[in-house]
């Protein structure tokens, strides 16, 4: 590609890389100022000499030889995690850390084999959220596009009006809630599948029933996405595709005697390609954050459902932190690919 | 667009006409409610776990009783706050109480309960007896008892039970179980020693032994009667109050912890409104007059504005919310500030590119020519040709908002003090509901949440094709 198409990207990637360093300052601020951050590493070191107590108050029995211990071990954790700085000197290094990915350590929570490492922990998170939402995503795409392109060649029909309610109705419907219901229909009372979880227990032997039996627990999740985002999309393209439908040079293709056929995949679904593309994306990016709410009702142990327990029970700050980075990067990254894919797609975009 | 022919337009399609009359309904119950409810129920009533103590915890709606095989008995709390009949004897008297249950069910009730309050007493304390008259006529002492006597160096007038009220679980009692087994001797000639009966008794007090000797319900009238004698005129009881424990209750249910859903989702209503309309209004207005001043202004306050909007729409929003509510604390101003904090920018861009559009026409031209201010340029000649479009978006934020506020609701991030549907929702599946098979407890909270937001949603699709007449055309 020429520097005409290379510029425009580059000058977006720095806008969105701007994004990015923004939205980790005001966090570290936000932090910093109110205190959070103080409140939570206090929390830390008293959790650990209460630890240490405990131990050697079990070797020990001179109280004073204990709390000299502890007083020394204070001092050294406080100046582990940065305590006898004020925050405004502590945070700088928080943040360049995460810039260049190094996320640090968890408190509590481990990966699978026990790594407490935040990068661990995410990228072992990272793939069950992504397979979620773009299983979902494609089933919703490719249903959404086929129906979408044949309600277009039949506006205003019975069926289009129907499609135009379920999209209204579906578009107030909260996919969490969604989610409730069907787990109360298809695991309370039918019984037939599982209620949350990824696996069963005890899980499986074998890579095939083991991706069986994820695949198994991944059904209600993905059924509840696509249901509810199902409607919206199936109008949105017919809407899209019926825009195209009215320009001119449609018409002039048809005036031509060109097969029907033809006009719609050269004439029409060529031209709409690129706002279909940019809404499946933001589409990918919107369902990130949803993913927090789905993962949480259907236990699915996602970067989702990890975001909610980081705050729900003891916060723990370089697990927010990096959370909160990792969030906003794919953000961002679906951001960028939109862009990149938009120049591609759509020629008549030169930023000249 | 004027503004009659937008709302002829939008009561002329079918989505607009379902909107209205649904926007009109929404609109009237929470003003009812509003009216009827005191500001402060979240603390007062539902979060006040006594108010609820006679209530029974986690039951179904009582029209469930439908589908049902066997008649369940519903939940009946039977109150008097004026006696049914006073005998004066000199300056004493004797109130009489007549609490009356009709007993239609298949079962028997799973408790019967007692309870006062608000006595006020001069010099010598008022004593009562409760005594149940069933339909076959036979009576069952069930509660003799004495409110405590003067304290050392109490000044009278003497006030009892006006916090906490006197309550009796009657079908717990030992003396209740021998008395039921008197009873059943009496009339029967059935002989059960109280102490089999003690598991069952209200199986007993309301039902009769068929011919193998076990224990069938009996319908009928049961009278709870409270004779509560007083020595002195001024002497007074503030209400008695018989409750009938059943397995279906109300409208709605109740919740794990006995709070009638029916109250608490009617609260939600008006909170749900406001915070919807307050928060998609000052959206709107940031975003139109962001928009319009970057769009008019031009030059840096433009790049300002937009950079900003820019940075704001490329954020992940949940993420983020989630973690202002828990640094800064979970309170309904800060949610709906957040709220509109991360929803102008949409709007601003919109209006800014109209503005752009409209800057060069010749209405604005000639006005400029005239020597209009800014100002008012932006006020007449501008503002106008986007106010439908703005309007639009305002309808739009509205569901949006709701949503939103119910999933931070749905995270336990909704503020304690008001009862949000999200929260009863909340609560239901943190406390396991859905998989105990409490649908009542997350069905109802979730529809009216949809109903709501549809609303609007049905509302702003009416609105689309007159403010948009591109897409009259389909």
């Amino acid at each position: 590609m020429g520097p005409s198409l290379l510029r425009p990207i580059l000058v977006r990637a720095a806008s969105l890389g701007a994004v990015l360093i923004i939205v980790l300052v005001l966090m570290v601020l936000i932090l910093g100022v109110t205190g959070f951050s103080d409140r939570i590493l206090d929390a830390q070191v008293g959790e650990e000499l209460r630890a240490l107590r405990t131990t050697i108050s079990e070797t020990t029995t001179d109280p004073d030889a204990v709390e000299e211990v502890i007083a020394a071990q204070r001092t050294a954790l406080e100046e582990q995690y940065g305590l006898d700085q004020p925050w405004y000197a502590r945070m700088p290094a928080v943040v360049a850390q995460v810039l260049v990915f190094d996320l640090g350590d968890a408190r509590t929570i481990r990966a699978a084999d026990g790594s407490n490492s935040v990068a661990d922990i995410i990228l072992e998170r990272l793939p069950r959220t992504v397979l979620l939402l773009t299983t979902s995503l494609v089933i919703t795409a490719v249903i959404g596009l086929t129906l979408g392109v044949w309600l277009s060649t039949r506006p205003g029909s019975r069926a289009d009006r129907f499609i135009s309610y379920v999209a209204a109705i579906t578009n107030g419907l909260p996919a969490w809630w969604a989610g409730i219901l069907l787990i109360l229909i298809f695991s309370f009372w039918l019984r037939i599948l599982p209620s949350g979880g990824m696996y069963s227990t005890p899980p499986p032997e074998g890579a095939i029933a083991s991706f069986l039996d994820l695949a198994w627990h991944a059904l209600l999740p993905i059924l509840t996405l696509v249901l509810v985002s199902i409607g919206p999309s199936i109008y949105v393209y017919r809407t899209l595709m019926l825009d195209v439908a009215m320009q001119d040079h449609v018409t002039v293709a048809r005036a031509k005697g060109l097969p029907e056929s033809r006009i719609r995949r050269r004439h029409i679904l060529r031209v709409a390609a690129p706002p279909i593309v940019t809404g499946l994306i933001l589409g990918l990016a919107a369902s990130l954050g949803g993913a927090i709410l789905i993962e949480t009702v259907f236990s699915w142990e996602g970067m989702g459902q990890l975001y909610f327990k980081t705050f729900s029970g003891e916060p723990d700050e370089t697990v927010i932190i990096g959370l909160t980075f990792m969030f906003t990067l794919l953000y961002v990254a679906a951001r960028l690919l939109l862009e990149i894919l938009y120049v591609f797609l759509d020629p008549r975009v030169r930023y000249e | 667009m004027r503004r009659r022919s937008l709302v002829r337009e939008v009561l002329a399609s079918t989505a607009g006409k379902i909107g209205v009359a649904l926007g009109v309904i929404l609109i009237a119950a929470s003003i009812l409610v509003v009216l009827v409810v005191p500001w402060d129920f979240g603390p007062s009533r539902w979060s006040n776990p006594s108010v609820w103590a006679d209530y029974p915890k986690a039951v179904p709606p009582a029209w469930t009783a439908v589908l049902a095989a066997d008649e369940p008995v519903e939940h009946q709390v039977i109150e008097a706050d004026e006696p049914s009949e006073s005998t004066a004897r000199g300056d004493a008297r004797v109130d009489v109480y007549d609490l009356v249950y009709e007993h239609v069910a298949d079962e028997a009730p799973t408790f019967l309960s007692f309870s006062l309050a608000d006595v006020t007493y001069l010099d010598r304390p008022p004593s009562l007896s409760v005594t149940l008259l069933r339909p076959d006529g036979a009576e069952v002492p069930l509660l003799r008892t004495t409110i405590r006597g003067p304290r050392p160096g109490e000044e009278p007038p003497f006030e009892r039970h006006d916090e906490t009220p006197l309550r009796v679980l009657l079908t717990a009692e030992p003396e209740v179980a021998q008395a039921t087994s008197e009873m059943l001797a009496e009339t029967f000639g059935v002989d059960i020693p109280a102490r089999v009966l003690r598991d069952d008794i209200a199986a007993a007090l309301f039902g009769a032994p068929d011919e193998n000797g076990e224990l069938q319900p009996l319908p009928g009238t049961y009278t709870t009667q409270v004779r509560v004698a007083l020595a002195q005129p001024d002497d007074d009881l503030g209400w008695v109050r018989a409750v009938v424990g059943g397995t279906v209750f109300g409208l709605l249910g109740t919740d794990g912890s006995g709070r009638d859903l029916a109250q608490g989702l009617a609260f939600g209503l008006p909170i749900a409104l406001i915070i919807g309309l307050a928060a998609a209004t000052v959206s709107t207005a940031i975003g139109t007059s962001l928009g319009m001043l970057s769009g008019y202004k031009g030059g840096r306050v433009d790049l300002v504005i937009q950079r900003t909007a820019d940075v704001i729409n490329n954020v992940p929003l949940l993420p983020l919310l989630i973690f202002f509510v828990v640094v800064f604390g979970a309170q309904l101003w800060l949610i709906v500030t957040l709220l509109v904090l991360f929803s102008w920018p949409g709007l601003t861009i919109l209006v800014r590119s109209m503005v752009l559009g409209l800057s060069g026409s010749q209405e604005v031209e000639a006005a400029r020519a005239l020597g209009a201010p800014s100002t008012w340029v932006l006020r007449k000649h501008i503002f106008p040709h986007t106010a439908p479009i703005v309007f639009l978006q305002l309808i739009f934020f509205v569901p949006a908002i709701i949503l939103a506020e119910a999933g931070l609701s749905f995270l336990g991030l909704g503020d304690p003090s008001l009862p949000t549907w999200g929260q009863i929702l909340e609560d239901g599946f943190r406390t396991g509901a859905v998989f105990l098979g409490y649908w009542w407890w997350v069905v109802s909270p979730g529809l009216l949440i949809v109903l709501t937001a549809v609303t609007f949603m049905l509302l702003a699709l009416a609105m689309e094709p007159v403010v948009n007449p591109r897409l009259r055309r389909n």
